[in-house]
């Protein structure tokens, strides 16, 4: 709210009041755009005006109301179960045994009483059926009333009814997506079974799979065919292994070979991998390594660890290796040292993990974290806004025309953004690879489409700035 | 009024529109369980009573030895007992189904506690969610060993039905065999709730076509008690029967052909599913096609390799959208809608026209051995440069 800022400004009063009318003006279609909940891109829905979102159908968020949905569904369903364990369904049941039992042995015993018992019991076993019946009528208004409290939880909130969702055809793509989050996430044994009732199926049931699309170029290591090839099922198991051994018994040699497998492409990454992995084993060795004992043995492993290794990082790292073993000569008072913080760091050992999966994970050209798992948790996210969109769209029969780019902006997490945006300042479109950011000579970037409806091929004053340019001094940037 | 770039935002409420199922399908397992209860106690109470009327009728009029009173006692109590212990495995079933819901109640409210998206929890959650969203996709294509075995390895048996799409697939592995009793005798468990559905017939029909005889019985036993709802359709059945199997008058050709079974057994997972108001589609069909745009950028399918994230360089991660398991996935999707830039802070541009923040290319320069002092690296070609050809661009 630009606006708002103003207010406190007294530096003008007359401009104050325009300011401060201004920005209840806004407010106000802030406030409106809120309650319909998503905010539409006017080429969209062109008749969308402020007025339609006034008697706009849609509903506002839910405020909260106290008790909250989930709160009823909850003591609606303890009630429900209470009710179940307290049931005397069984136990009337039991009883009418009991009756025609006693009736029985009454009979049996004395043939002539037969026509009295059995009135009596004709009685008896009545009430005992209509004392059933009560109880599961009292079941059945409990399950009722948990009915409503679900309907109540999830009203306004119908899954998304898309006959085709565009994935139902990709089946294979999305099964192989399956198997390499498995395999990420250490589940190997899942994953066998997984890949192994997947082709049990395309043997039994051979289904035409259509549109499997190109595969692209970073796709050389998996055959899209043969979903997870045995090559990355290979590098999956070593990087679990690795993972494994240096999160639960600290041991981070294998982590260390690896790296040094992998040195040079590390190396071109500009990966301090290799050493970050060393710095930590010579901490490790300094605090005792694997017996954990008193320092003076693990200060002279400490040693003799940086005299065999770190000549190699002299080179690139000459003041970090000066800085770890000029700390031995506080040892063993190295807590009290300026150097306090490289021996003490609680969460170096998450770190060095977290920071070797990104690196190998890097390496075969994968994303760090499980993209399914980024993926669907940013669907999720997403979800309540794209369905408030559809529910809008359909209340005002308008159809989403861009089929390029959502219609909505979604508001992820930060950490959900992994590349940069560029928005052209002037058309507000997206930079595609067909209207490129351009850089004129001034620094500003505009995208290529609003470079050539400004200049017309002639020199033209930046939008931004009083610089004149030509639209051919303009170049191609790349975010 | 553009909306915020980013949020952590956590709506629990709306939070929760993936999990409906999640409750809904014990619910509705429980109202089935309650209904069979209700049949049971309704089947015999109309036994037992006019029962005891009869005899005590019999036995006042005396037209009944004593010995036949007490077979018939007999045989009520023996039918009571039987209810008796029908109810006892029903109340046990129905026991074991609330327990499921409570649990799946308490993994819903934890939501409510987690304060926002950024939180620790909400990772916790969200990954026993996609748990749950893969089982129930591995459930729903038919590969049920590993959704049992992944439910197990990541305790979440509770969360998913294993039971429910195993007896489903059951009797689609049947049906696709060519057998129908299967799918006949959950026709007949659920006769009530499909008594508008043009399944029962289907199923029915079908199975005329192996023997013509066992077919006239079949007809008598299963299409006679239908014909007032689906008349048109028993005709064409009967029809059926006087025509060979290599007919080629429609539409008794389509009836016979082989692809008959592959849609039955589509039919009955359509209606499977209905009955227990399931989606038709795997929910995380549903999640990553949301999740798939609203993370998609221009850049994720662009010829160019992107600066801001790539694989090439050490201090960005690759995104999702680019990683090998989803990008082929993502390639028709529609990409997000964002209304603002968003580039990383002091954006310098190289004369190869690449652009980074600042800082970050200093540092990424700093820590590769390769690179003298006063230049910088490229991290994305791995051109270098001279620092002072760093040129500052504004990004509006």
């Amino acid at each position: 709210m630009e606006g708002l800022n103003h207010v406190g400004d007294h530096r003008n009063s007359l401009s104050l009041c325009f300011e401060t009318k201004y920005s209840y003006c806004l407010n106000i279609l802030y406030i409106l755009s809120i309650l319909e909940g998503a905010e539409i891109k006017s080429s969209y829905l062109k008749f969308s005006t402020w007025r339609d979102s006034v008697t706009s159908p849609v509903t506002s968020e839910p405020v909260n109301r106290n008790p909250s949905a989930m709160d009823v569904v909850q003591k609606e369903h303890s009630r429900l179960l209470k009710r179940t364990e307290a049931s005397q369904g069984i136990k009337n049941v039991q009883s009418a045994i009991d009756s025609l039992q006693a009736a029985r042995d009454a009979i049996a015993a004395d043939p002539s009483a037969a026509s009295t018992t059995l009135a009596s019991l004709q009685n008896s076993v009545k009430s005992s059926f209509d004392s059933i019946n009560d109880s599961l009528k009292e079941t059945h208004s409990g399950l009722n009333k948990y009915t409503k409290s679900l309907d109540k939880l999830f009203k306004d909130r119908p899954l998304p009814s898309t006959d085709d969702d565009g994935l139902s055809s990709h089946e294979s793509l999305i099964n192989r997506a399956i198997a390499m989050h498995l395999l990420r996430e250490g589940q190997f044994g899942v994953a066998a079974t997984f890949l192994s009732e997947i082709a049990e199926q395309n043997t039994i049931y051979p289904v035409t799979q259509n549109g499997s699309g190109p595969s692209n170029t970073s796709a050389s290591l998996l055959d899209i065919d043969e979903v997870p090839s045995t090559e990355i099922r290979k590098q999956f198991a070593s990087m679990y292994y690795i993972l494994q051994q240096l999160q639960e018994n600290r041991n981070l040699l294998p982590a260390i070979e690896w790296s040094r497998e992998n040195r040079e492409a590390l190396e071109a990454r500009g990966s301090n991998l290799e050493f970050e992995l060393c710095r930590l084993q010579y901490v490790w060795l300094y605090h005792g390594g694997a017996n954990n004992q008193g320092t003076a043995s693990g200060w002279l492993a400490a040693l003799e660890y940086a005299r065999q290794e770190f000549h190699v990082f002299v080179p690139r790292y000459l003041r970090e290796v000066q800085q770890l073993v000029g700390a031995m000569a506080y040892s063993p008072n190295l807590g009290g040292s300026p150097y306090a913080a490289l021996f003490n760091n609680t969460s170096a050992w998450d770190d060095v993990a977290h920071f070797f999966t990104r690196e190998f994970c890097s390496l075969l050209g994968l994303s760090a974290d499980s993209p399914l798992y980024i993926a669907a948790t940013a669907g999720a996210i997403a979800l309540p806004t794209l369905l408030k969109l559809q529910t809008i769209m359909k209340s005002k029969r308008t159809e989403w025309t861009s089929e390029n780019e959502l219609p909505v902006e979604i508001p992820l997490p930060p950490q959900y953004l992994f590349h940069s945006i560029f928005v052209c300042p002037v058309s507000k479109e997206q930079a595609t690879d067909e209207n490129p950011p351009m850089m004129m000579p001034c620094g500003h970037v505009i995208a290529q489409e609003s470079l050539k409806r400004l200049g017309k091929g002639n020199r033209f004053k930046c939008p931004y700035c009083p610089s004149e340019s030509h639209p051919k001094d303009a170049r191609k940037v790349f975010l | 009024m553009a909306a915020e770039l980013t949020s952590t935002k956590l709506n629990p409420e709306s939070h929760i529109i993936l999990d409906q199922p999640l409750l809904r399908l014990p619910h509705e397992l429980a109202r089935r369980n309650f209904k069979t209860v209700q049949r049971a106690v309704e089947r015999e109470k109309e036994y037992v009573i006019p029962a005891i009327k009869e005899t005590a009728a019999a036995s006042l009029s005396n037209t009944q030895t004593p010995d036949q009173t007490l077979a018939a006692l007999d045989a009520m109590i023996s039918r009571m007992q039987g209810l008796k212990r029908k109810m006892e495995s029903l109340q046990e079933e129905e026991k074991k189904i609330h327990n499921q819901s409570r649990k799946r109640i308490q993994h819903l409210e934890t939501l409510h506690k987690i304060p926002s998206l950024a939180d620790v929890k909400y990772d916790q959650w969200s990954r026993v969610r996609l748990d749950r969203l893969l089982v129930d996709h591995m459930l729903r294509s038919g590969y049920s060993e590993s959704a049992k075995q992944l439910a197990q390895d990541r305790g979440v048996e509770e969360l998913v039905d294993l039971g429910v799409f195993t007896q489903c697939q059951r009797v689609v592995d049947s049906l696709r065999r060519g057998e129908t009793k299967e799918a006949l005798q959950w026709c007949g468990e659920n006769k009530a709730a499909l008594k508008k559905s043009q399944q029962y017939i289907e199923m029915v029909r079908t199975q005329d076509k192996s023997k013509k005889i066992e077919a006239i019985i079949h007809a008598k036993k299963y299409l006679i008690p239908n014909h007032q709802s689906q008349n048109s359709e028993i005709m064409r059945a009967a029809g059926l029967l006087v025509f060979t199997q290599d007919t080629r008058a429609e539409p008794y050709k389509s009836l016979f052909a082989l692809d008959r079974w592959r849609f039955l057994a589509q039919l009955f997972i359509q209606t499977h599913h209905e009955l227990l108001s399931l989606p038709s589609q795997p929910l995380l069909h549903i999640a990553l096609s949301a999740g798939l745009s609203a993370l998609k950028t221009p850049l994720c399918h662009s010829a160019y390799t992107s600066s801001s994230s790539n694989s090439q360089s050490t201090s960005t991660s690759v995104c999702p959208i680019c990683s090998t398991e989803l990008n082929e996935l993502a390639r028709k999707m529609p990409y997000a809608h964002h209304s603002k830039s968003y580039v990383e802070s002091d954006p310098i541009v190289l004369p190869n026209g690449r652009v980074y923040g600042k800082q970050r290319l200093m540092e990424i320069s700093r820590k590769m051995g390769s690179v003298g002092p006063g230049n910088v690296k490229d991290p994305t070609t791995g051109e270098i440069f001279h620092e002072g050809e760093m040129k500052k661009v504004y990004i509006m």
